[in-house]
């Protein structure tokens, strides 16, 4: 996982510190506690990497000690990490691929993406010693307190991830339940994890691993090509007794779920989508609005301000000319285009003037 | 209306163009922002908070000092940092950042939608007032009500009362207590005075407002005093005195930005249909600059370069003294008068300005011609 995912609810304090909340200003406590402990902060989890590894031939784990405002997560889940490149700061989403440590450490494996800003910055830039700003641990996708039955995970790609996590949580279970894990690569090269999971396989007998490659030809006991009905019968027994988990891109797991939503005993998936590259400027998009649990229609090409406010949404505005700021809100995903410049814009953002600013894709805001 | 005769009229033809190229400096500025900017505001948050602590440590270290003679000494250097400290957080940090200028970072202590600033008012209503209606409407009576706070006569055009003769007296006071001016501005006493507010719509538009004054007494007159102990009267005085020169500097800046003697106000029909070209205009018209150096615009907040921060006013304003050549050139080319004077040249004519205007006045014979291009 390493799009951007919503960010989680910040859960209430405890009491000593609302009541001496009023006294303190966050930025001035963070300010100076950071003099003494980078990591130490009012109230945002941060995070030192501690250690990297390399786990293929373009991705790296790497081990980070948070703070105290961390709380935690289940295998299978994602958290939201953000670091400064260039003077701003970016934030996506990574699932957690460790099941919990003694030491509170976490653990998440980054594959740098072709021109992705963050994923090359903390595969390439980011050192031993840095300090990352993380959110709460988020995501539906876990494993019960006590599994039972026959389980499998289809992975592709980064979303070996979360699967990677709950395999692991198994294993150190001793592997209560039998489990099959398929995990697809365009090539042998991006595979990552692949000693670890045969080790896995070879010490646990309820735990069997298949490799798939979609753009490389098999070699040994690997398979090859996409996911189909086919190479899921040849790979996998007893399909109906099968409570299955699948993470990936969108086209995967939405073929995952054709092929196996009836099917299965269970089937629970979560998917992933790489930026959209072609952006058009007419027709409609789907506005989440976060804030007020709403989705509207809205047109392209328009201005957010004036759309919203034709579907009768009042979002507070000033200006109406991008410069009051007074329309800003909070932008987590989609794409907008500048209505001056044209510039299309594909950051998660702090504040996005909706006056001047149109959807260029579906988009969720906090509003 | 004072049409000053040093701007030639413009064709719409020619609007257009000057508006393009105000557009091309701002996205060519735009596109650099980064690190540089970055490092730069925090940098300035790093002198806000070791002159703030600096400040305050001299306040309560001067009791002790007297022992070796240096009362004065050491109070009056805690005094001037404390100050300088609260000039810096609200004109280059908090004015700035208020005005969204480095939202683009994504940094949530740098919101300028969330952060809070060490006086008086509140950023709720700083926003309101200043962000939108103050800058949307620069210097057009009736709609701006920074043009004389609603307290003062600076211009001819307002209607002059018997009371403005008192107002070169106000304004040393209004100017010594600018920050509580600025906190009550946006709750239109004088509205709620004559019967047009409710004493419950007043109610709950205070309420936001003396909690944020409340906060500013306990901390400045009441917290840090009881910290100093035995030393509380000397760290009291300390910080009013501080408070006081913050005051008095923020009101002549912001003066100084609007109220020169070229500085022009303008009718409401003057924005009904406002062209872009014709906003950038009003902007330049309205608005003057103070010639200084690096001093002065770091702590006038870059007010220094009021033009710039009003063509660009969510620009991170480290950036309008780079930009300051190319926009007074294309002011020139398009022989439009950019008003720039040294700060006691500036301020020598806003206190013309309020001594003169004390005084019933007529606005010089009205010309036609910023109207024409009005509409």
């Amino acid at each position: 996982m390493n799009a951007l995912v919503q960010p989680p609810i910040q859960r209430p304090r405890n009491r000593l510190k609302r009541l001496v909340q009023p006294l303190v200003v966050p930025q001035v406590f963070d300010f100076w506690a950071s003099k003494v402990n980078r990591i130490w902060s009012w109230d945002r989890p941060l995070a030192r990497i501690t250690a990297r590894k390399g786990e293929s031939a373009d991705a790296v784990t790497l081990w980070l000690q948070p703070n105290r405002h961390w709380e935690g997560f289940q295998p299978g889940q994602h958290l939201n990490v953000s670091a400064q490149i260039d003077g701003v700061r970016v934030t996506r989403s990574y699932s957690l691929t460790h099941a919990s440590t003694t030491d509170g450490r976490l653990a998440i494996t980054v594959k740098g993406v072709e021109g992705g800003k963050l994923s090359r910055y903390l595969c390439e830039r980011a050192r031993i010693g840095d300090v990352l700003e993380i959110g709460q641990a988020f995501g539906e996708m876990t494993l019960p307190p006590s599994p039972q039955g026959n389980w499998l995970f289809l992975a592709a790609g980064s979303g070996i991830t979360p699967l990677l996590s709950m395999t692991r949580a198994l294993a150190a279970q001793g592997m209560p339940v039998p489990l099959t894990l398929v995990y697809w690569a365009k090539t042998r090269d991006e595979l990552c994890f692949v000693d670890e999971l045969k080790k896995l396989a070879s010490d646990h007998a309820n735990f069997s691993v298949h490799f798939a490659l979609t753009r490389e030809t098999a070699v040994g006991d690997e398979a090859t090509g996409r996911l189909s009905e086919a190479l899921v019968q040849t790979l996998v027994d007893d399909l109906s007794s099968r409570q299955v988990f699948a993470c990936g891109p969108g086209g995967f797991v939405d073929t995952a779920r054709a092929l196996l939503s009836s099917t299965a005993k269970s089937f629970h998936a979560e998917a992933f989508s790489p930026p959209p590259r072609a952006v058009e400027d007419s027709g409609n998009v789907q506005v989440v609005l976060a804030a007020s649990g709403r989705t509207l229609t809205l047109p392209r090409g328009k201005s957010l301000l004036t759309a919203l406010e034709a579907e009768g949404f009042k979002p507070a505005s000033g200006c109406r000319m991008g410069i009051c700021n007074t329309c800003a809100c909070g932008k987590s995903s989609g794409v907008t285009r500048h209505l001056h410049t044209g510039e299309l814009f594909h950051e998660p953002a702090s504040a996005l003037k909706l006056c001047i600013s149109s959807a260029s894709t579906d988009l969720v805001l906090d509003l | 209306m004072n049409q000053n005769p040093r701007n030639r009229l413009l064709s719409a033809t020619e609007l257009d163009g000057f508006a393009a190229e105000l557009d091309a400096v701002r996205a060519r500025t735009i596109a650099t922002l980064g690190q540089r900017d970055a490092d730069y505001i925090r940098g300035i948050v790093k002198a806000v908070r070791y002159t703030e602590i600096g400040g305050r440590v001299l306040l309560f270290a001067s009791l002790p000092m007297a022992f070796a003679g240096l009362f004065w000494a050491t109070w009056i250097a805690g005094v001037l940092m404390l100050a300088l400290s609260k000039i810096l957080e609200n004109m280059e940090l908090g004015h700035n950042v208020i005005h969204g200028q480095y939202d683009w970072m994504n940094d949530p202590h740098l919101n300028g939608k969330t952060y809070e600033w060490d006086i008086a008012g509140t950023s709720a209503s700083w926003r309101k007032t200043h962000n939108f209606q103050h800058h949307t409407y620069t210097n057009v009576r009736g709609m701006d009500d920074d043009i004389g706070y609603g307290l003062l006569r600076i211009f001819p055009e307002q209607r002059w009362r018997p009371f403005f003769l008192l107002q070169p007296f106000i304004a040393v006071v209004f100017a010594l207590l600018f920050e509580w001016g600025v906190a009550i501005q946006d709750l239109k006493l004088g509205r709620w005075w004559a019967g047009k507010t409710s004493n419950a719509q007043m109610r709950k538009a205070f309420k936001p407002v003396g909690k944020k004054m409340l906060r500013q007494v306990l901390k400045d007159y009441v917290v840090f005093p009881l910290l100093a102990g035995p030393f509380f009267l000397a760290v009291l005085a300390g910080n009013v005195v501080a408070n006081l020169l913050r005051n008095l500097w923020t009101f002549t800046i912001i003066f100084c930005g609007h109220f020169t003697a070229d500085a022009e106000t303008f009718p409401k029909e003057s924005i009904r249909n406002e062209s872009r070209g014709h906003w950038y205009q009003r902007q330049l018209r309205g608005s003057s600059n103070l010639a200084g150096g690096r001093l002065l615009n770091v702590m006038s907040g870059n007010l220094s370069h009021q033009i710039e921060h009003h063509f660009y006013p969510d620009i991170p304003a480290n950036r309008y003294a780079e930009m300051a050549p190319e926009v007074k050139a294309i002011c020139a080319r398009y022989g439009q008068h950019y008003n720039t004077g040294s700060l006691p040249r500036q301020f020598g004519q806003v206190i013309w300005r309020i001594l003169r205007h004390a005084w019933p006045s007529r606005p010089p014979r009205v010309s036609a011609a910023f109207q024409a291009q009005a509409g």
